[in-house]
C-alpha cells in the first residue's frame, strides 16, 4: 500500500475518532433537553454532562495533539517521502 | 371536571374486613391479562400477580395470628423504582400513579432490583394463556410482551373509560366511577380506592383514620395505599 | 538504524517471538477457544429467542451471572490502566515490562464486561431507548458514560506508549506492513516526536486515574444508590474500586506467568517484578479485609432486622460456604502465601492469584444475590441455580479475554520494548540523579545559583 493511501486511512481513522466522541458528546447533551422536556432531574443531568463532555473531547484532542505532533516533527526527507 | 393533576389516587385496605380469599387477585390477573406461568416455571418463583397476598403468622401454634395483607403496587409519591430506570418505561405520573410504559422497558429489571416492596414481575418467557382463554382477554389492556417489566397500574385503563364517560356526560369524575379490578370485586368491601386528594372520599377518611398505616412507611417512600390495622 | 540500536534489537529478539513465530499451540488454542464461544453464543441466542426465562433468574432474584460478572469483569479491567498508571506517575523503574500487558487486559476485559448488561438486558433489541430516551439520573446511566469514557481513555493509554513500538515493528519489516504502517503514525523517534509522545503520555495517565476510580465507584453505585438491605452502604464505592486494583492485579500476574512461560521471557519478567506486585497484592488483600471488615460489623452492630436478615444469609444462612470461601480465598491465601519469603515463589503467586480471582468472583456474586434474596416483605423465596447458558457465556467472557490477549500478542510486543531499551540506557543515570537530589546537601543547579545569590 502506497503512503498516500496510509496517510488518508490515518486521518479518516482520527476523523472517525472525533465523530465517536461528538456523537457521545451530542448523546448527552441531547438528554439533558430530555430531562429538561420531561421535568426529570435536569440539574444531575447538567452535572454529569459538565464533567462528561468536556472529558471526551480531552480525550480525541490528545490523540489528535500527537499525530499533529509526530507528522510536524518527522525528519524532513521521509516527511517529503510520506507527503 | 377536575383538572389532571389535582387527583392524587390511593387506596385503603381493611385488614379486619380481609379474609384472604383471593378474589382481588382473580380479578386482577383476567382484567389485566397477567400471564399465567405453568407449574416448572411457578415452581422457579416466576408466578406474576400484579396483586398478590403476603400471608404473616404471629405467635405459637395454636394461638396463631394470620394476617392477609392483598398487595398491589404501593404507587410510592417517592418511588425508588422511577428514579433508576434507565429509559423512563417507569414514572409517576401527575396523579400520583406510577405507570409502566411496556413498549419502551429495555428489561433491565433494575426497578425491580430497587423496589423495596419487591412488587414487579418480569416476563421471563413470552406470556402464554389456554387456547380457550385467549378470547376472553382484556381488550383495554396491551399483552406485554417478553423480556420486560410489570406491575399494578391501579388499573389505569380504568381511569381513562370513567374520564371519557364523565367527559361524554359533561360531569365531574365522580367518587366511584373509577374503581381498578380489586377494589371491585371485593367480596367484604375490603378494599377502598379513591382520591386522596378529595376532602370527602372514603380513602380520604379512612387514610386519616387511627388504625390506618402503610408498608415500610420509616422508607420515606410514601406509598398510596394504606392499611387499616387488625383489631378485635 | 545506527549500530548500537541494531545491537539492541537483536538483544531484545525475544520479545519479537510471539509476532514472528506462530506454533501449532497457537491454533489450537485459538480453535478451543473459539469453540467455547460459540457454545456461549448459541446460549445468547437461545435466550434471545426465548427470552430470560433460560437463565435461573427469577422473582425476586431477578439479577444474576450476568450483573455478577459485569462487575468482576470490569474490576479485572482496573488492573491495567489503573496501575499502569500509578506506576508511571510514580516513576517506578520496575514497571517497564509489565505496564504494557497491564493496559491491554484493561481494553480487553473492559469491552467484555461493558457488554455484560446487554447480556441481561429483557429486550436488547430496545437498546436504542437508551439514546433517545436515556435517563442520566439513572446509575446504569453513569455507568453507560464512564465506562464508555474510561474505554476510550484507555485505549488511547494503550496505544500511545505503542507507537514506538509499532515504529519498530515497521522497521523490521514484520508483516502486514501496511498495518504498522498505518499504525506508526511516521514515528521516527526524533527528540521532538519523544517530546510530544512524552507529553501526552503524562497528561493521559493523570486524566486516566480519576476516570478508572469513577467506573467501579458507579458500578457500586448500581447497589448503593438503591435501598435494599446489604446495598446501601456508603462504603461501597470505595470498597468495590479497592476489591477491582485486587482482582485486577491478581489477573496481570496469571497472564504475566503465562506469557513468560509460553515464550521464555524470564529475562524480562523477573522474580523481582512478580514479587513487587505481589506485595501490592497482599497490600490490596489486606485493604480488602479491612473494608470488608468494617462493612460487616456496622451492619452487625447496628443489627437492623432487615440487614440483619441479609448478613445471616451470608455468614450462617444458604450463602455461607460461599462467604467463608471467599474469606479464604481473598484473605488467609494470600496473606498465608506471600507472608514467607519461601512460599513468595512464581508457583505460589500463581496460586495465591487464582485464589484472588475466586474469592473476587465470589465477593460480586455474595454482593449481587443475597440482597435481592432477602426482601423486606415476607415473600417465599427459593435459591438461584444458574442454568448452562449463564455458565457459557461466563466461559465465553473469560475466553473472548484470552483470544484476545493471543491475538494481540500475535500483532504488537506484549511488553514494551522501547521502554526496555530506554531504562536500559538511560534510567540508571536518571535515578542516580534523582536520587542524588534526595540526599542532603546537595542542589540542583538551579537551586544552587539560587542558594549563591
Amino acid at each position: 500500500m502506497n503512503h498516500k493511501m496510509i496517510k488518508v486511512l490515518q486521518i479518516s481513522s482520527l476523523a472517525y475518532i472525533w465523530i465517536f466522541v461528538i456523537a457521545v458528546d451530542v448523546w448527552i447533551f441531547s438528554l439533558l433537553f430530555v430531562a429538561k422536556k420531561l421535568d426529570d432531574a435536569i440539574n444531575a443531568s447538567v452535572a454529569i454532562g459538565l464533567i462528561a463532555i468536556p472529558l471526551f473531547i480531552a480525550i480525541a484532542s490528545i490523540l489528535t495533539y500527537v499525530f499533529f505532533g509526530l507528522q510536524k516533527y518527522a525528519k524532513p526527507e521521509e516527511k517529503a517521502n510520506v507527503l | 371536571m377536575q383538572e389532571s393533576g389535582n387527583h392524587r389516587w390511593g387506596m385503603v385496605i381493611d385488614l379486619n374486613k380481609c379474609t384472604g380469599c383471593g378474589e382481588c387477585v382473580a380479578a386482577c390477573k383476567v382484567e389485566n391479562n397477567v400471564a399465567i406461568v405453568g407449574a416448572e416455571e411457578s415452581e422457579m418463583d416466576r408466578t406474576m400477580f400484579w396483586m398478590d397476598i403476603i400471608t404473616t403468622h404471629e405467635g405459637e401454634y395454636p394461638d396463631t395470628e394470620v394476617t392477609y395483607f392483598p398487595r398491589p403496587c404501593f404507587h410510592c409519591d417517592n418511588p425508588p423504582c422511577t428514579k433508576v430506570c434507565p429509559v423512563r418505561a417507569t414514572y409517576r405520573n401527575d396523579e400520583g400513579i406510577v405507570t409502566q410504559i411496556f413498549p419502551q422497558c429495555i428489561g433491565c429489571r433494575y426497578c425491580m432490583a430497587a423496589c423495596p416492596y419487591t412488587v414487579k414481575s418480569f416476563n421471563w418467557f413470552a406470556p402464554d394463556w389456554p387456547e380457550e382463554m385467549n378470547s376472553s382477554l382484556n381488550p383495554d389492556v396491551s399483552v406485554r410482551p417478553v423480556g420486560v417489566v410489570e406491575k399494578c397500574t391501579f388499573c389505569i385503563h380504568r381511569l381513562q373509560k370513567a374520564k371519557e364517560l364523565a367527559r361524554a356526560e359533561d360531569r365531574e369524575l365522580r367518587e366511584g366511577d373509577y374503581l381498578p379490578a380489586c377494589s371491585e370485586s371485593c367480596p367484604t368491601d375490603a378494599i377502598s380506592f379513591g382520591d386522596l386528594n378529595d376532602p370527602h372520599s372514603e380513602v380520604n377518611k379512612l387514610a386519616k383514620s387511627l388504625r390506618a398505616f402503610r408498608m415500610l412507611e420509616e422508607l420515606g417512600t410514601e406509598p398510596k395505599v394504606y392499611y387499616l390495622s387488625k383489631v378485635e | 538504524m545506527d549500530k548500537s540500536t541494531m545491537e539492541n534489537s537483536n538483544e531484545d529478539l525475544d520479545l519479537f517471538r510471539s509476532i514472528e513465530y506462530t506454533g501449532n499451540g497457537f491454533y489450537w488454542t485459538v480453535g478451543f477457544l473459539i469453540f467455547v464461544i460459540a457454545f456461549g453464543l448459541y446460549g445468547y441466542f437461545h435466550q434471545v429467542l426465548y427470552g430470560l426465562g433460560v437463565t435461573g433468574m427469577a422473582q425476586p432474584i431477578s439479577w444474576g451471572f450476568y450483573i455478577v460478572n459485569f462487575v468482576f469483569f470490569i474490576g479485572i479491567s482496573h488492573a491495567g490502566t489503573l496501575i499502569s498508571a500509578i506506576l508511571r506517575l510514580s516513576q517506578a523503574e520496575w514497571r517497564r515490562p509489565i505496564t504494557r500487558m497491564a493496559e491491554i487486559i484493561t481494553a480487553i476485559v473492559l469491552a467484555i464486561g461493558g457488554l455484560h448488561p446487554i447480556l441481561d438486558l429483557g429486550q436488547p433489541g430496545r437498546m436504542w431507548n437508551l439514546v433517545t430516551n436515556g435517563r442520566l439520573q439513572s446509575p446504569l446511566l453513569w455507568d453507560v458514560t464512564s465506562i464508555t469514557a474510561y474505554f476510550a481513555a484507555s485505549t488511547v493509554y494503550l496505544y500511545l506508549p505503542m507507537i514506538p513500538d509499532i515504529a519498530i515493528l515497521r522497521d523490521r519489516g514484520v508483516k502486514p506492513k501496511w498495518l504498522y504502517q498505518f499504525l506508526s503514525w511516521n514515528w521516527q523517534d526524533t527528540p521532538e516526536q519523544k517530546r510530544v509522545l512524552e507529553r501526552a503520555i503524562n497528561i493521559l495517565m493523570i486524566m486516566v486515574i480519576p476516570i478508572a476510580v469513577s467506573v467501579h465507584t458507579v458500578i457500586s453505585y448500581i447497589f448503593a444508590m438503591t435501598i435494599q438491605p446489604g446495598w446501601h452502604s456508603t462504603i461501597f464505592g470505595p470498597y468495590f474500586v479497592a476489591g477491582a486494583i485486587f482482582s485486577g492485579i491478581a489477573a496481570l500476574m496469571i497472564a504475566m506467568i503465562a506469557f513468560r512461560k509460553i515464550f521464555h521471557l524470564e529475562r524480562y519478567l523477573k522474580l523481582i517484578h512478580f514479587q513487587y506486585l505481589s506485595t501490592l497484592l497482599l497490600i490490596m488483600s489486606i485493604i480488602w479485609f479491612y473494608f470488608t471488615f468494617s462493612e460487616y460489623l456496622t451492619t452487625f452492630y447496628g443489627n437492623e432486622p432487615d440487614e440483619m436478615r441479609v448478613f445471616n444469609y451470608k455468614f450462617i444462612g444458604d450463602f455461607a460456604p460461599y462467604f467463608w470461601l471467599m474469606v479464604f480465598c481473598n484473605f488467609a491465601v494470600p496473606v498465608i502465601i506471600l507472608s514467607f519469603k519461601k512460599t513468595k515463589t512464581i508457583p505460589g503467586i500463581l496460586v495465591v492469584s487464582f485464589s484472588v480471582l475466586i474469592g473476587m468472583w465470589l465477593e460480586r456474586l455474595i454482593i449481587v444475590v443475597p440482597s435481592l434474596a432477602n426482601p423486606r416483605l415476607e415473600y417465599p423465596v427459593g435459591i438461584y441455580i444458574p442454568t448452562i447458558t449463564e455458565w457459557g457465556l461466563f466461559a465465553a467472557g473469560v475466553a473472548i479475554f484470552i483470544l484476545g490477549f493471543l491475538m494481540f500478542a500475535k500483532y504488537f510486543p506484549l511488553i514494551s520494548i522501547w521502554e526496555i531499551r530506554e531504562g536500559r540506557e538511560s534510567s540508571i543515570k536518571e535515578v542516580a540523579h534523582r536520587l542524588q537530589s534526595y540526599m542532603p546537601d546537595t542542589y540542583e543547579e538551579d537551586e544552587l545559583e539560587r542558594a549563591l545569590k
